[in-house]
């Protein structure tokens, strides 16, 4: 599904990813654990196509496709799914009108027909439901005023309604309560049917709990320098990353 | 002096009714008016050439339909070229209305007129002399009106109409007023509205400027705001080949609120322009104002945006924002913050920008298999849905959506 060879990548002038390999086949839940700064919201960026985010050497190919060669909004019409760290704040634009738009490119993309303003409230509402989220947060601008918990579960909503065959959650579980971690993994687990991949990026072992990963990278300064099943994640979480010997400052 | 000024002046010597004492106060003023040319200041980005050329068509025959709003709960007042149609409904009690020259509504009328609009106007002092026609409004002293009162302005090809509205809310009172222009054609039109808010009143107030894109339409709307009192207005505008607004929001009681916000769409070759004027009179008042344009094509947009805190106004909470889109090469847009203050313990902000697109935004939408011409036309709608999403009357809400959009939709998104 994904092969990601010898990828070195730099934001601006800075090169974070140093040749990083990673192979994610159908249905498994991949891990990325690792220090402040050691490039992993960098890969999903790098993945996704966001300006600014270039490719030195390598390669990523997705279900046997050049994710470099293609736009932003081909990489996701592919099947490709970023949740943010950060959820852009769109006021004017709202929630409903938002994810019917994609929803409905995505339909476009494959060659169905676009759901009718009613079959998509139909579907909206029990995703809305599905992450715990007041149904007005369909009415509201994407993402305008949300707390951040909020934000993370309307990631997960989107997640939801997109069904990617491949979905990077970008340390979804930062800032969030138990209740709100809970739902985020329980939204991710609703969706593992044995062919949809997940890459989980986290600091923290604590949504892997919920999460339960099949394997567990450590990424350290821009390659994976260990990998393992979940005891990883739980040997980390009792050892801390300091064996890596790296400045947990370095980059971005 | 321009000949169309000159005729202007012909005619009011004619006009004879119960505000004749009122109306002669404005044209000794307007004698003494120059023609406005583009060294004036308050008329640098507007040529008034358009209506010094202009030759009437023959007056249509056929008047335009009365736009519907569905859900709308209203009583409707609806002028043709400035002439009342039909006869006056029944009104709830406590709200009294009348024709402008109405004797049962004389002490309102003359209470009012000119009491709230600055004589500086050019076209102000057009309407004070040559408005025969129009309506007046009285809501008594604790009134809570619940039907808004839409007055329908239709201005037909070929016409000349000179209209004006005068309202007194009473201590207390509650209404809503919808000032709702439109037509079809070349057309000649001003339309003044003069509203006095006593204390404690609260006025919901909408002006739909939908003129048409031949139309010449010069207008204002004027608040006094009383102790305490309450003004939300909001502005909608679609180009014309001219058309020039003056608002003016006087705070002449303490602690008045007043909210702003106006959002005109522009095409072709239309012109619009809006000259707000904040007075901040006395202490503790709180205006917000908020205007967004976007501008496609050949259209030009004007702004300027004036809020003057006088030395006794202390505590005034004063922002005004403008936010502006420009779609196209040709297009153009022209704004001017004005801010004059006196008083030491204000907190005044003042945005004028001329916005660019939210890459973040863009990378997002795009980032859901949203293409980015789509990505574009949304980000640029939802800059002025943010504005719609505002209006607390949600009939009137759900019926400018999609005439929005469908405005938005015909004009130029750059690439």
């Amino acid at each position: 599904m994904l092969t990601i060879k010898d990828l070195h990548a730099r934001v601006e002038e800075k090169t974070i990813l140093k040749g990083l390999n990673l192979t994610v086949n159908p249905g498994e839940v991949h891990a990325i654990m690792g220090p402040n700064g050691a490039g992993k919201s960098t890969l999903g960026y790098v993945m996704s196509g966001r300006d600014g985010y270039e490719l030195e050497s390598g390669s990523i190919e997705l279900n046997g496709e050049d994710l470099m060669e293609l736009d932003v909004e081909e990489r996701a019409q592919k099947g490709l799914f970023l949740a943010f760290q950060y959820p852009v704040e769109i006021p004017g634009v709202s929630n409903m009108e938002f994810m019917k738009e994609s929803v409905n490119a995505m339909r476009k993309a494959r060659g169905e027909e676009a759901l009718t303003a009613a079959e998509f409230l139909k579907v909206a509402k029990e995703a809305c439901k599905q992450v715990n989220l007041p149904l007005d947060f369909l009415k509201r601008g994407v993402n305008e005023g949300f707390s951040g918990g909020e934000k993370k579960r309307n990631e997960i909503m989107q997640m939801i309604l997109l069904q990617p065959s491949l979905a990077i959650l970008d340390e979804s579980d930062s800032g969030l309560d138990i209740d709100a971690l809970k739902v985020v993994a329980n939204g991710v687990n609703s969706q593992r049917d044995g062919k949809r991949s997940f890459i989980v990026v986290t600091h923290y072992q604590r949504l892997l709990d919920f999460i339960e990963p099949d394997f567990v990278h450590i990424l350290s300064d821009g390659k994976i320098v260990k990998s393992g099943g979940p005891e990883l994640a739980k040997e980390v979480e009792a050892t801390g990353y300091a064996w890596l010997g790296k400045p947990e400052e370095a980059g971005a | 002096m321009s000949d169309w000024l000159a005729q202007v002046i012909d005619r009011a010597d004619a006009v004879s009714d119960a505000l004749t004492p009122q109306r002669q106060g404005a044209l000794a003023v307007l004698k003494a008016q120059q023609w406005p040319t583009r060294r004036t200041e308050a008329w640098r980005y507007t040529s008034l050439h358009p209506l010094e050329d202009m030759t009437l068509p023959a007056l249509a025959a056929d008047t335009p339909a009365v736009p519907d709003v569905a859900g709308l709960d209203s009583i409707d007042l609806v002028f043709v070229n400035g002439a009342l149609q039909g006869s006056l409904p029944t009104f709830p009690e406590g709200l009294t209305v009348g024709g402008l020259t109405d004797s049962a509504m004389q002490a309102v009328a003359t209470d009012v007129f000119g009491s709230v609009k600055p004589r500086e106007h050019l076209f102000g002092l057009v309407n004070d002399v040559l408005a025969t026609d129009g309506v007046v409004i009285d809501v008594a002293p604790g009134a809570q009106i619940k039907p808004a009162l839409r007055i329908v302005n239709l201005v037909t090809a070929g016409a000349e109409a000179h209209h004006r509205i005068l309202v007194r809310v009473g201590d207390g009172a509650k209404v809503t007023v919808i000032e709702h222009g439109a037509g079809a054609g070349t057309s000649v039109n001003t339309a003044f509205a003069e509203y006095k808010i006593g204390d404690k009143a609260a006025l919901e107030h909408y002006r739909f400027a939908l003129h048409g894109g031949e139309a010449i339409h010069m207008g204002g709307a004027h608040f006094s705001l009383g102790d305490e009192a309450k003004l939300d207005s909001t502005l909608v505008g679609f180009g014309s080949q001219l058309s020039r607004l003056d608002y003016d929001l006087v705070h002449d009681g303490q602690h008045a609120f007043a909210k702003f916000n106006a959002v005109y769409l522009l095409g072709a070759g239309e012109h619009f322009d809006l000259h707000s004027n904040v007075e901040h009179a006395m202490p503790n008042g709180t205006t917000e104002e908020n205007v967004r344009t976007i501008v496609g094509d050949r259209a030009r947009a004007v702004f300027n945006g004036r809020i003057h805190i006088h030395r006794d106004a202390q505590k005034t909470l004063a922002e005004l924002n403008n936010r502006n889109l420009l779609l196209s090469r040709g297009g153009q847009i022209n704004t001017k913050p004005e801010l004059v203050i006196y008083a030491d313990d204000v907190q005044c902000a003042h945005g004028a920008t001329v916005a660019e697109i939210d890459d973040k935004a863009l990378y997002y939408m795009r980032s859901r298999g949203i293409d980015r011409e789509q990505a574009l036309v949304m980000l640029n709608f939802g800059f002025i849905q943010e504005l719609v999403n505002e209006i607390p009357n949600e009939a009137l809400s759900n019926w400018l959506q999609p005439l929005l959009r469908e405005r938005f939709s015909g004009m130029q998104v750059r690439p």
